[in-house]
């Protein structure tokens, strides 16, 4: 299970990279934007996307939607972790495809319980 | 109400009649630079009274020197100001992590090295013990002892690390402080620009005006408590797209 982190700040791709070891997830990548994540899904090999919203370069929202525009790359489930929250940008991050929602502060906690519920739903 | 100064007016009018009628020409002409001339020095008052205006306008303008101060130095300064703050909470979250996976990776080692052990002491205390297994076990466990007051020095250390990295709280505070009085002058001053211009009705209609609406990335939303379209929780989260079908 090869994860992908797009955040701009080091410190949260940290925290989430530290989360994931502690849920036993120890294959991470990282990338700063949109712009620098894409390359590295068009590689191949991530089968896990976790992405922040507001970002200099290519948005969160926008690379979900590059992402589920891609047919090579529309399968991969992704989380968005952000400090967005209006009901407007959830609804859009939903219609845009993302398949769990996290608005941050967030906890451990939540973030276990989103990963595992996205498995849960996709093992259906 | 009426026409001011009527009575003059309608003289004036009478005698410019006669004169047209009697052919004088010079009567015409003088009486219709008299009429004019009426007109003209109320246009001119009125732009006296707008250069004058508009003069203390400039004047007040100039009059405030913090308005080049801002721009010059403390806008700048800020900038210098808020980039210190990232750097400071940049430095200290990655000193805190730093510490904590240090000391998750010392609290494992214990945790595996105690386990072994623990493991073999059941047996022993079990009377399940290998020949000459207690042997190694008392020397393994006067090599594990030391070991584990070390290891709980360097934990009381990586906890301390920890904790001082909060310190930049203090100092970010000041700072963030300072910005934020420099945020009001600008508002300050922004407001009396508007208010020299004439444009208060503007700023006060903006001022009582809806936030702009859009799904615009915004950032951590301060007053969350105050506004009915943002979430507050993971909780409304989750309601808000399990309400989608989610």
């Amino acid at each position: 299970m090869k994860i992908l982190i797009v955040d701009d700040f080091s410190t949260m791709r940290r925290i989430v990279k530290n989360l994931l070891r502690d849920l036993g997830y120890n294959n991470t990548v990282e990338a700063d934007d949109g712009s620098t994540a894409l390359p590295i899904l068009q590689a191949g090999g991530i089968d896990f996307l976790i992405t922040d919203w507001n970002m200099p370069g290519m948005q969160g929202i926008d690379l979900v939607r590059e992402v589920r525009a891609d047919p090579a790359l529309k399968h991969i489930p992704i989380l968005m972790v952000t400090a967005e929250a209006k009901r407007d940008q959830i609804i859009e991050a939903a219609q845009a495809g993302v398949n769990g929602y996290i608005v941050k502060p967030f906890t451990a906690g939540t973030l276990k319980e989103k990963i595992e519920k996205i498995f849960e739903r996709l093992g259906k | 109400m009426g026409i001011p100064r009527r009575d003059e007016l309608l003289k004036k009018a009478e005698q410019l009649v006669m004169a047209l009628r009697a052919d004088d020409e010079d009567g015409v002409q003088g009486l219709l630079a008299d009429l004019t001339r009426e007109r003209e020095s109320e246009l001119f008052r009125e732009v006296g009274r707008l250069t004058r205006e508009l003069h203390d306008a400039l004047a007040n303008f100039r009059l405030d020197p913090r308005f080049s101060e801002l721009a010059a130095q403390d806008v700048p300064a800020a900038k210098d100001r808020l980039q210190y703050v990232m750097r400071l909470t940049d430095e200290a979250a990655n000193k805190t992590m730093d510490a904590v996976e240090e000391a998750v990776s010392v609290a494992a080692d214990i945790g595996q090295h105690a386990g072994n052990l623990y493991k073999r002491w059941e047996r022993i205390a079990a009377r399940e013990q290998q020949p000459g297994e207690f042997k190694t076990f008392f020397v393994e466990l006067g090599a594990f002892l030391p070991k584990l007051m070390e290891q709980a020095d360097a934990l009381n250390r990586l906890m301390t690390q920890a904790l001082m990295a909060q310190d930049f709280q203090d100092l970010t505070g000041q700072v963030i402080k300072r910005v934020i009085q420099l945020v009001q002058d600008v508002e300050d001053n922004l407001v009396a620009t508007i208010r020299m211009f004439g444009q208060m009705e503007d700023y006060r209609r903006s001022m009582d005006g809806e936030q702009e609406k859009n799904a615009a990335a915004e950032g951590p939303i301060m007053n969350a408590d105050t506004r009915d379209d943002v979430v507050t929780s993971q909780d409304d989260v989750d309601d808000l797209l399990s309400s989608l079908g989610f």
